[in-house]
């Protein structure tokens, strides 16, 4: 591949002139030297989402989109891992991976059975604010699909032994997932930026907090949050509205909701981040490091909102700056970007590339360095304006499938924020100004509350890193503890 | 684990599926209608084929170029060097500088982005739809000649080398991928892995780069597809005044010839790596290339096998047994000759010894009776069903109707191989599990870490070159 834009979060820019508005006179003869210019554009229609509540509070948004003969729908329940007690990381988690390990009415394997048979897949995880129980298939079987969402999520029966299995396999999982520098960086920077608060867990848990987890637990996550009057479930893609809000009625209006009052939300009180650290996490046999810089960032509901998407698109994407500086310039990293993730309470924003050993104290310094910039000085209309349409144009494209829909107005509800946002989308995005970008990034992003981790082999990149930050923390990976924002082991005592 | 490989997508692509569904299970009475792909096709006077369909239901238009020419294609002592040249198309041309491909596409709200596999090497765009010609003129500029330049070069082979890196050295199992990919061919130059070797990308040079774009990059040898919001006289005339003005050379284009041998014993190897957090072991068998009558059947076994929890695999390995941590079977049917591969990684406390036998055992159980009505019916509604969501975006109609016309030698392909998948019998699925998965066609990687090494007995396969195929 070219680019590693379909594995990555990435979305951004630089000075460089659009040949087709300016076309420079470069002599050519064949048989033409400069590009044609466009026609005029087409105007993009949204498809419009309609929603109705149910008397057990179940907000049901339907999102027609004629196309393919598919329908995407998800069922969300407004807490993720947001909520799992302290040290029980990885509690949500579990708990959406066990609600399709069987039922009242199906086992494990039925439950597999009959969602593949429909052609179609059930895929339950717990992210950050939403656990999501997803399924996409094809339009005329939505409804035995939908059967079987219902079960899952109202009725299941979390058996010992599926519990030790899933344990297991989770704990498995993570030896897996803790070979791979990128996703160490991640778990890091997330205890760096939040701490000991909801969002500095790893989501997935930990050896210690998986091994912990009980089925009181679970059964007691499942039965706090996972009701109708905390849900919502939206249905996107080939399906008519009536028909749509007919099946959510059948599969969906008897669940009862239960008499106790929905648990107040906490905050998950972030902003911790001022104090920037550097930390080296030393995994010898790293076959590259991974380099992340980052911070605390905004909340979904920030008026600023559009100002972040628009300031990260300068940084991020494949012409965004960091991938300009650090891959196409110097050929350090196949792919550099960044990411605001705009959650209920304020979400994480980080830049990273992965590249050589070696390298990684120069990348380290060029990611700090672009972030810097955003602030030190405005960016010309000549790179905020392919900015803007990389904006634009993901977000129509991200509208073209069923799944796509599905999530994008899923995420609009779980935020509370009005569907005339779609709309509104392409305008809010043009509106933002330069000066609006450097305020941003300057209040928001500025370098000094921003950490920096790096996952690899320390002895090829120390030195260099220690140079310019003496302060640098090393952990070796063996000693990494995600259960805390100390995250060393404590030393056994002598 | 999911291996993901360039060649593994694609092998998505290449099920074409077509309607409607037939006979469904009990509960379901609904027919599925797959939606042909309507599309026209035209020859140029230059030898360039050229496919389109359209759909206006969005804005936006998808451009693709596909040349006939993958990693097998690499110049010897330069594996690799297929995929570095898609890289560099990206940089300067006669009348573009290097990434005007990105201005002139995410930079108006589009994207682009290209793929190596063994056999062919793809190039697209999505765009608002007003920009079609400026694209058309943009694919027909770096069609008729690169102009990049040294620094240019080097900087994107660091690039490419920083990508074998992220996808091989820095994930668990990306040397287990590597290993399938190098080690299941001994003749045929897909022994070679697309991503090449550090060092043969270090002595390919900018002299390679003219050569290889003289030899494979002609009209003769590409087939443009255009599906979305377009009006097929305006293509036309586009496509008469940006491609069809190109010429073809007089010099031939070379093919591969080599014949893969069948193999005619089991083989074995034992690798041992750096950071493999729990053991694996990988089981690859040839198969007949994706033209085959065979590839369908080999494609619903596949499904039965791998896909899904109500897989065989995923039922016996991860969930009865507890063996498991993934296990996976891939149909990489490629254009010479297929290689059928499994991956499992073991649970933690599960020998590779342990696997084998269970893996064994499942194939076993293909081979040993056919596959239960429900169950075919199961593999091909999962298969429509991908089919369905490939084709959801006109990028991935493109890359359907491409596919076809290059890969099979048939676009028509892409509206009739659905009726041969849904002819595909039990006795047709045990037949190729019979054929093709026996002990002679057989080789066994064991993958395990570094720190179990025995020193007296550690023989290692050879990753010193890892290119295959040339001593330097």
């Amino acid at each position: 591949m070219k680019t590693l834009r379909l594995l990555a979060p990435f979305i951004a820019p630089l000075v460089l002139t659009a040949a087709f508005v300016s076309p420079s006179p470069i002599a050519g003869q064949t048989p033409q030297a400069t590009p044609p210019p466009p026609a005029q554009p087409r105007s993009v229609q949204f498809p419009k989402p309609v929603e109705q509540t149910l008397t057990n509070g179940l907000r049901v948004i339907v999102v027609h989109r004629a196309g393919a003969p598919l329908v995407a729908g998800q069922l969300l329940i407004k807490n993720g891992g947001e909520a799992d007690p302290v040290e029980l990381a990885g509690l949500s988690n579990m708990v959406a991976d066990l609600i399709t390990k069987g039922t009242a009415r199906r086992s494990a394997t039925q439950v597999a059975e009959a969602i593949e048979a429909l052609g179609g897949s059930l895929d339950s995880s717990a992210r950050w604010d939403a656990s999501r129980v997803g399924v996409n298939v094809i339009s005329s079987k939505i409804g035995p699909a939908l059967d079987i969402l219902a079960d899952v999520v109202r009725r299941p029966t979390f058996k010992e032994d599926e519990i030790e299995r899933l344990r297991q396999q989770t704990l498995d999982e993570l030896t897996v997932e803790m070979g791979e520098p990128s996703v160490i960086a991640q778990y890091v920077a997330s205890r760096i930026v939040f701490g000991d608060t909801p969002y500095g867990k790893p989501l997935g848990g930990t050896t210690e907090s998986i091994t912990r987890i009980g089925r009181d637990d679970i059964m007691k996550y499942h039965s706090r949050y996972y009701r109708p009057d905390n849900a919502i479930l939206v249905l996107g893609g080939d399906i008519t509205p009536a028909n749509a809000f007919r099946l959510a009625q059948q599969y969906f209006g008897d669940w009862q909701k239960p008499v106790d009052a929905l648990p107040t939300r906490g905050s998950a009180e972030t902003g911790n981040s001022a104090q920037s650290r550097v930390i080296v996490i030393d995994k010898p046999d790293a076959g590259q490091a991974a380099v992340m810089v980052a911070r605390s960032g905004i909340n979904r509901r920030d008026p600023d909102y559009f100002v972040g998407i628009v300031t990260n698109s300068v940084l991020s994407g494949y012409s965004g700056r960091l991938n300009q500086e650090i891959r196409i310039k110097r050929g350090l990293s196949y792919g550099a970007g960044s990411s605001l993730e705009a959650r209920r309470d304020v979400g994480p924003f980080s830049a990273s590339a992965q590249t050589k050993n070696v390298s990684a104290a120069e990348v380290a310094d060029l990611l700090m360095r672009e972030v810097g910039r955003l602030s030190s000085e405005p960016v010309a209309d000549i790179e905020m304006t392919p900015r803007k349409a990389v904006v634009v144009g993901n977000f129509a494209r991200n509208l073209e499938t069923a799944a796509g829909l599905t999530s994008q107005i899923g995420s609009l509800a779980l935020y509370g924020i009005s569907f005339d946002e779609i709309n509104r989308y392409i305008g809010n995005v043009q509106s933002i100004t330069a000066r609006d970008l450097q305020r941003f990034a300057g209040a928001r992003l500025s370098a000094a509350g921003t950490s920096i981790v790096v996952v690899g082999n320390a002895k090829d990149f120390l030195p260099a890193l220690r140079k310019q930050y003496p302060n640098v923390e090393v952990i070796p990976v063996a000693e990494l503890d995600l259960n805390t924002a100390l995250l060393r082991k404590k030393q056994p005592a002598k | 684990m999911k291996l993901r490989t360039p060649v593994a997508w694609l092998t998505l692509v290449v099920l074409y599926l077509i309607s409607p569904l037939s006979g469904d299970v009990k509960a379901q009475t609904a027919r599925v209608t797959m939606p042909q792909i309507k599309f026209q096709e035209r020859t140029l006077p230059n030898g360039m084929r050229v496919l389109s369909a359209v759909d206006h239901s969005s804005p936006t238009v998808a451009i693709q170029v596909w040349y006939h020419v993958g990693s097998k294609d690499d110049p010897a002592g330069r594996s690799g060097f297929a995929h570095l040249f898609e890289h560099i198309m990206f940089k300067a041309t006669r009348n573009m500088k290097s990434e005007m491909m990105d201005r002139l596409t995410e930079d108006v709200g589009g994207f682009n982005n290209a793929f190596t596999n063994p056999d062919v090497t793809v190039y697209y765009e999505v765009v608002p739809s007003n920009y079609l010609e400026t694209l058309l003129w943009a694919e027909g500029d770096r069609l008729a000649g690169l102009t990049v330049d040294e620094p240019n070069f080097k900087s994107e082979r660091s690039v490419v080398q920083e990508e074998f890196r992220q996808s091989y050295l820095a994930p668990p199992y990306g040397m287990l991928e590597y290993l399938i990919e190098q080690q299941s061919f001994t003749s045929h130059p897909y022994k070679r892995p697309t991503i090449g070797s550090i060092e043969d990308l270090d002595a390919a040079s900018l002299e390679n780069v003219r050569a290889f774009h003289q030899t494979y990059y002609r009209p003769d040898n590409a087939t443009l597809v255009v599906a979305g919001d377009f009006d097929p006289k305006q293509l036309n005339s586009w496509v008469d005044k940006y491609l069809a003005t190109i010429p073809k050379p007089a010099i031939t284009l070379p093919r591969v010839g080599v014949k893969e041998p069948e193999r005619t014993a089991e083989r074995r190897i034992t690798h041992y790596a750096a950071n493999v957090p729990l053991p694996a072991i990988a089981f690859t068998y040839l198969t007949p290339p994706e033209r085959s009558p065979d590839a369908e059947p080999l494609r619903v076994a596949a499904t039965v096998l791998a896909q899904g929890e109500s897989s065989r695999l995923y039922r016996s390995l991860i969930y009865d047994q507890q063996l498991a941590q993934s296990a996976d079977a891939t149909p990489d049917l490629r254009e010479d000759a297929g290689v059928f591969y499994f991956t499992v990684v073991l649970a933690s406390g599960k020998t590779p010894a342990e696997g084998e036998k269970a893996l064994l055992a499942e194939i076993k159980k293909m081979q040993d009776a056919p596959v239960a009505a429900a169950e075919l019916e199961k593999a091909r509604n999962q298969l429509v069903t991908n089919e369905l969501r490939q084709r959801e975006t006109s990028n991935g109609k493109a890359l359907a109707l491409g596919s076809a016309a290059v890969l099979l030698g048939d676009s028509s392909r892409v509206n009739t191989d659905l009726a041969k998948l849904q002819s595909v019998t039990a006795a047709d699925v045990q037949r190729v599990m019979k054929k093709y998965f026996t002990s002679a066609n057989r080789l066994v990687i064991i993958y395990l870490p570094e720190a179990q090494k025995v020193p007296a007995t550690g023989a290692n396969t050879s990753l010193s070159n890892p290119g295959g195929g040339k001593a330097k």
